[in-house]
């Protein structure tokens, strides 16, 4: 297995412990990682609202890279999944819109071709390694631990351009943990908005959904959340006693990258995987493990 | 067509008789084909008349019989309850949420009304263009542009499972700005794009990208692609609200270093309200996750750098 990695800018700033503990999974389950280097931020959903052409073009410059060197893109964030799925979508159905970014990408001797995918790591781990051969790789199963979901919205919507499981009824994060020797915890939220996107615009009402969402989570008797997305867990780790306060109630909830729920139970040291980089502690749940 | 039953699970609230509300259970025997509405059709006629919930055409045209059904804003009628056995095992079905519930299934819909109306969501006439005394045709080119939004059957979907809604009451939500959207772009419409520096004030940038909008319309107006579209026009027309200035903040850092610099976007959109978060930026520096003030260029910047002149170039034409 091999691909064109696309960590996204997060990965790369304010969540290294992200980007460490997917470099060690790779290397755990012999999962080659290209990085593109000298790809650009895929615009989040945000640069689109400057400039939607602009957006368009970047990611098919993106797409045309992995495409030269004949690979796939394996994303780790689902906003870039979600962003860059839209906007290849977009281009696999508007003839007009694939013409005019070809002649864009043409003024610096690219072509996006339409032939790449895009999969997050979530995806690549059910459908290209196999759950079946990742629980014989399983030396420290999630055994007794209750753990909550945080599927978020750009991985699963809009169905349409994702192409991957029901928004409604989604089952591959629950099949994932399951795999690790964990137990999935239903709760109310798991598939809403995490408040990241309005953080800058209305922090109350970002505050108000993590809280809830998080709360929610706390109610259904989780020991941990666990999210593929890392916009998503500035939202509810690094923002959840901010949150936490202006909600009045206490939720003490720690949140951990997926990658970093695959490398503990693949049986990689916590420290190294960055376990202690969250801003809720996760030493009780590592001890009760 | 196999005949099999199916366990659906209805919230009941009657103000006159119930202190709160509760679920009851009925078992209805069904066929491939039958749709939610008719499971209900069959309990209020067989099982239980008091069961109240609104109808009428039965075709997914009237938007009516709107109810959430296993948790999801959809229309009764087009929705098939063997699917929903497949998905969850039984149809639990509940009023809509962000309106206030009436009865059973039925929501006072006057709050997505008023939602509505802050949109001004008619058609201000322009009556210098030429045969405007008479009918006002619209090439096909132009209807593609507002078609799908002016699909909106107003069946209140998107704004009960509209995420900000839950939490923002000032967010008009998204049927009220795909209608606004409608009518900018609308070339029949004398306001047009004059209509946009209002929309800061109905909450134009509180929305979060949920999709769920997207995913519940019924008719397939896509609400929040119509919300992006207005968001890029208010951008043009010098928004200086927080939303606007995070846009900018997001593409400055792109063009600069082809990345997100989240040290500048932070500051840049949150001016000097960044304060309230200085115990949290050196938290960061302890745990070694602080973004680098002035992080070095992506190789190849060059390339992006001539795609944004080439697209403001785009934009500008």
């Amino acid at each position: 297995m091999k691909y064109a990695y696309y960590p996204g800018c997060v990965a790369k700033s304010t969540a290294p412990e992200l980007y460490n503990s997917t470099a060690l999974i790779a290397q755990k389950l012999g999962i080659e990682l290209v990085e593109l280097t000298a790809a650009s931020c895929c615009g989040a959903g945000v640069t689109n609202e400057g400039n939607s052409f602009l957006n368009t073009v970047l990611n098919a410059r993106t797409f045309a890279m992995a495409e030269n060197m004949g690979l796939n893109i394996l994303t780790i964030c689902s906003t870039c999944q979600g962003v860059m799925r839209q906007v290849q979508w977009q281009l696999d159905n508007d003839p007009k819109l694939f013409g005019k970014t070809n002649e864009a990408l043409a003024e610096i001797n690219m072509k996006y071709q339409g032939r790449v995918k895009i999969k997050h790591l979530l995806w690549a781990l059910i459908e290209d390694y196999g759950l079946d051969k990742l629980v014989q790789q399983v030396v420290k199963p999630l055994k007794g631990l209750k753990i909550a979901p945080f599927y978020g919205c750009y991985i699963l919507r809009p169905v349409e351009a994702l192409q991957y499981e029901s928004h409604e009824k989604p089952t591959s994060f629950e099949r994932l943990i399951t795999a690790l020797g964990g137990e999935p915890v239903e709760y109310d939220g798991k598939t809403k908005c995490c408040g990241f996107p309005i953080l800058f615009v209305q922090r109350s009402t970002a505050f108000e959904m993590a809280s809830t969402y998080l709360n929610n989570a706390r109610q259904a008797k989780a020991d941990l959340m666990v999210t593929p997305c890392p916009l998503c867990h500035i939202s509810l780790d690094l923002y959840q006693k901010k949150a936490q306060s202006q909600a009045g109630f206490d939720i003490n909830l720690p949140v951990i990258h997926l990658s970093q729920m695959v490398g503990y139970a693949l049986g990689l040291e916590p420290e190294k995987l960055g376990f202690s980089k969250h801003m809720i502690s996760t030493a009780k749940v590592l001890r009760e493990l | 067509m196999t005949a099999q039953e199916a366990v659906f699970r209805i919230l009941r609230y009657n103000p006159e008789r119930d202190a709160s509300r509760r679920y009851e259970t009925y078992r209805v025997k069904i066929d491939n084909r039958m749709t939610v509405l008719d499971a209900l059709e069959d309990i209020k006629h067989e099982q239980d008349a008091s069961l109240s919930f609104r109808r009428s055409c039965r075709s997914g045209i009237c938007g009516s019989c709107a109810m959430k059904v296993n948790s999801l804003a959809k229309l009764a009628c087009k929705t098939r309850v063997v699917t929903e056995v497949e998905n969850h095992g039984e149809v639990l079905v509940e009023p809509m949420d962000n309106m206030p519930l009436i009865r059973d299934l039925v929501v006072d819909m006057n709050e997505f009304w008023r939602e509505i109306d802050r949109g001004t969501p008619w058609l201000e006439w322009d009556n210098t263009l030429e045969g405007s005394s008479k009918e006002n045709l619209l090439t096909n080119e132009q209807q593609q542009v507002s078609g799908r939004l002016a699909d909106c059957i107003m069946c209140g979907c998107c704004f009960s499972d509209c995420v900000s809604r839950i939490f923002d009451k000032n967010f008009a939500g998204p049927a009220s700005l795909a209608k606004v959207h409608r009518l900018v772009a609308d070339p029949r419409d004398k306001v047009g794009a004059n209509r946009v520096p209002a929309l800061v004030g109905l909450g134009l940038w509180a929305c979060t990208h949920c999709y769920f909008c997207w995913s519940q319309c019924p008719r397939d107006v896509r609400p929040v692609a119509a919300i992006s579209v207005l968001r890029a026009l208010s951008f043009k027309q010098g928004d200086e609200s927080h939303g606007a200035r995070h846009v900018n903040a997001f593409m400055n850092s792109i063009e600069r270093t082809g990345m997100l610099n989240e040290a500048t976007l932070y500051l840049r959109t949150m001016g000097w309200t960044t304060i309230r978060d200085f115990d949290l930026i050196l938290k960061m520096a302890v745990k070694g996750k602080a973004p680098l003030p002035f992080p070095r260029p992506v190789p190849k910047i060059d390339e992006i750098r001539s795609i944004f002149r080439l697209a403001h170039e785009v934009k500008e034409k």
